[in-house]
């Protein structure tokens, strides 16, 4: 963890050094005390488009909320599909810095969500070819613990909006589906992860991965059936 | 005891998922709906396969753990208080 940290501020320091090409014209903050992860919209409904048009235009909020779901997706995609949470923090600072410096530059906005996506798969994958060798420490959806008392201490947020044994209902959900996901090929993990838990389209799914819709749509099929079964298994 | 797919249950099974998507011709779409009407073993894995969508679905809106989001916002604000400046696009 400290390591990713000191690697984060040293190239933190290089973007800064970087020669001043131009600055977000006129950044607009409209006083409030904007927290970019109390969004109401989850990743799968983000308009990102709106969200780079945005902070193309200098707003300061759309920025950090890029650079949340940016960071949300790597988490995500380390989990489920490299199946190592402990890799999340690179692929996580990956992610910010290359959405931070991407961002402003990008002429489609719509195509953003596709690179995003292939960037967070390409961050991923090289953090854990650097750490292959590295004994892992996995942190597992298994810290989820279920107190006698029938309190739930895990690892998600407390959320005074939802119920405990809604808590307990998503987490254990949440396990069963890691360990279906891990027990796929990482072909079908990676499609099953953006097109199921992402919500991309096929046609987005085929340009992240770079095959055709209709391989897409076979994988899909396949991995859906060996999901079931171990959904269903005991 | 859960009743066995047959001949004619290869089609239907194999179009299942692009079923469920809405991914089908009209004619298809009808043709494999009448069999999973008729066929008590399609219906029962078309359901099981829609539980499956459903369950993914939930986990893409899970929230990050506490310290997993509260490192994540830290960086965004180191990031934005550096004076790092994103290049723009020409």
């Amino acid at each position: 963890m400290q390591q990713s940290r000191v690697r984060f501020h040293r190239r933190l320091a290089r973007l800064a050094a970087a020669p001043i090409r131009g600055r977000i014209a006129g950044v607009v903050t409209d006083g409030r005390n904007v927290n970019p992860s109390t969004s109401t919209r989850s990743a799968r409904e983000t308009d990102y488009g709106a969200l780079v048009r945005a902070a193309q235009g200098g707003s300061q909020q759309a920025m950090e909320r890029l650079l949340m779901r940016a960071q949300e997706i790597a988490y995500r995609f380390s989990l489920h599909v490299c199946g190592h949470a402990d890799d999340a923090d690179d692929a996580m600072q990956e992610a910010l810095l290359k959405t931070y410096r991407h961002a402003a530059q990008i002429k489609e906005p719509d195509a953003f969500r596709t690179w995003l996506y292939r960037t967070v798969k390409n961050a991923c994958l090289i953090s854990r070819r650097k750490r292959v060798h590295e004994p892992g420490r996995l942190e597992s959806l298994d810290e989820v613990v279920e107190h006698a008392d029938g309190s739930v201490q895990g690892i998600d947020v407390p959320d005074p909006g939802r119920r405990p044994d809604e808590v307990l209902e998503n987490s254990r959900l949440r396990r069963s589906l890691h360990r279906a996901l891990q027990s796929l090929g990482p072909e079908y993990r990676l499609i099953v992860f953006l097109r199921e838990v992402e919500g991309l389209s096929t046609r987005e799914v085929a340009q992240v991965v770079g095959i055709s819709e209709a391989n897409v749509k076979t994988r899909l099929h396949r991995a859906r059936l060996s999901l079931r079964q171990q959904l269903e298994s005991p | 005891m859960t009743p066995q797919p047959t001949d004619r249950c290869r089609q239907p099974l194999e179009q299942v998922s692009r079923y469920l998507d809405g991914d089908l011709s009209a004619a298809q779409r009808r043709t494999v709906g009448q069999h999973l009407r008729r066929c008590p073993c399609c219906q029962h894995m078309a359901d099981s396969l829609k539980h499956t969508v459903d369950t993914c679905h939930k986990a893409g809106g899970a929230r990050l753990p506490a310290d997993v989001r509260s490192r994540a916002r830290a960086r965004i604000a180191t990031l934005l208080a550096s004076g790092a400046v994103p290049p723009r696009r020409a």
